[in-house]
């Protein structure tokens, strides 16, 4: 989205710079002004504004524009921002990932707007959908991809549940969670498994206050390879040698 | 140890008049995650933070003539986030070592190589990314080329956009 006039972008990039606990209420009304003034480009050129240079970038301040946005509540903007994450989401799990040990960069995005996205969701009692980004699969087209896709992926699914710990509605019991959960334990329990990725996972659950050890499932769905071969693809091809 | 590595550094000619209205500028023109700006007395540290509060920035401010508690409590809450720019004088001795701090403004130039280093140096071997941007006057002139050259450095006129990939961290092109 372009924007056309350059004082109406610095305008908000003084806002956000600017952008405090203490002063919200104050700076969510000048923007509410500014939105109001303008018309639905706007809103636009916002969201993605706000995700693709503050929020995938600012990680610190991940509660602070959550704050912002929930106090603006502005049901269009938010859908905007939600579509805008899953945009992005995506763009990152289609890229290449062949030098994904090299690839920090990425990762450390990804898990950003992982974090974000559970935020605006599972934080605020509001399902993923399964045709927004599917975890479940996700995980599954990963572990059977391989390492370095895993490297992407576990760190990305933790980060997005973390927040489930703080909804009433996606907490840890329920059916949804606690089988992305058990898909975890799984991977855990593989041997050759990178220890860090290990520890992500110990971590989550350490932060769910779940016991690992007691997420087991009967019928696997990592080794029903059939089944993971026929899922939509949400990432990137892998290339042969 | 201090050092400048991955730390990018301009200067800005101003009049000192000028300077608040070219803080502004900036503060419309960069990404700016946390910022610390120095001036060189402890009065001017107070008038820059009423007078830009005023303007609608997210500030604190502390300086020597404070109480070490006082002092510690402000920058434990900056650190923490909870304002997002801070105004000081000199006594950080250690270098900055807050992660969210991008930006480093030096509102009022130094006098010395050893106080420069002291604002804009990173503790560490991998100093975060950051820019450091010097407001100058006519008067400040000579001290720049001097410490420029005792610090073996290079600090460049500032260009009409700055870079992000110099001072956003982890920034990516290939999200659009």
């Amino acid at each position: 989205v372009v924007l056309a006039q350059d004082s109406l972008i610095e305008e908000v990039s003084f806002l956000c710079n600017n952008l405090s606990l203490a002063n919200l209420p104050n700076k969510v009304e000048d923007i509410r002004k500014i939105i109001n003034d303008n018309d639905d480009n706007f809103r636009e050129w916002l969201a993605q504004y706000l995700v693709m240079k503050r929020i995938t970038l600012e990680q610190n301040f991940h509660a602070l524009y959550n704050g912002f946005l929930l106090a603006l509540n502005d049901v269009t903007l938010n859908d905007m921002v939600k579509l805008e994450t899953l945009r992005n989401i995506k763009i990152l799990l289609k890229s290449d990932k062949k030098h994904a040990a090299s690839n920090f960069c990425d990762r450390q995005l990804l898990k950003n707007l992982g974090h974000w996205l559970g935020l605006i969701t599972l934080g605020r009692n509001e399902p993923i959908l399964l045709d927004e980004l599917n975890l479940r699969d996700l995980l599954l087209e990963a572990f059977y991809k391989g390492q370095q896709e895993l490297l992407y992926v576990i760190p990305f699914v933790v980060k997005v549940i973390i927040s489930c710990g703080k909804s009433s509605v996606f907490n840890p019991t329920c059916a949804w969670i606690h089988q992305i959960l058990q898909i975890l334990a799984e991977i855990h329990r593989q041997s050759d498994l990178k220890l860090n990725l290990k520890f992500e996972i110990e971590v989550l659950c350490k932060e769910l206050q779940v016991n690992l050890d007691n997420l087991i499932c009967d019928n696997s769905l990592l080794q029903d390879t059939d089944r993971i071969t026929l899922m939509t693809q949400q990432l990137s091809e892998v290339t042969m040698l | 140890e201090l050092t400048l590595l991955g730390v990018t550094q301009y200067y800005a000619y101003v009049q000192e008049k000028q300077k608040v209205h070219c803080l502004n500028t900036l503060f419309r023109k960069l990404h700016i995650n946390q910022s610390i700006i120095f001036c060189n007395s402890t009065q001017r540290v107070e008038l820059l933070a009423k007078k830009i509060t005023e303007l609608g920035y997210s500030c604190y401010y502390i300086h020597s003539k404070m109480a070490q508690q006082h002092r510690n409590r402000v920058f434990h809450d900056f650190r923490e986030g909870h304002c997002r720019n801070l105004v000081c004088s000199d006594l950080l001795t250690r270098g900055i070592d807050i992660q969210a701090v991008n930006v480093v403004i030096n509102f009022d130039f130094p006098r010395n190589s050893e106080t420069y280093l002291h604002r804009i140096g990173r503790s560490g071997r991998f100093g975060h990314l950051g820019i450091a941007i010097n407001l100058v006057t006519y008067e400040d002139r000579h001290n720049l080329r001097r410490i420029e050259k005792e610090l073996r450095t290079r600090i460049g006129p500032i260009p009409a956009e700055v870079d992000s990939k110099l001072y956003v961290a982890e920034f990516q092109h290939d999200l659009k």
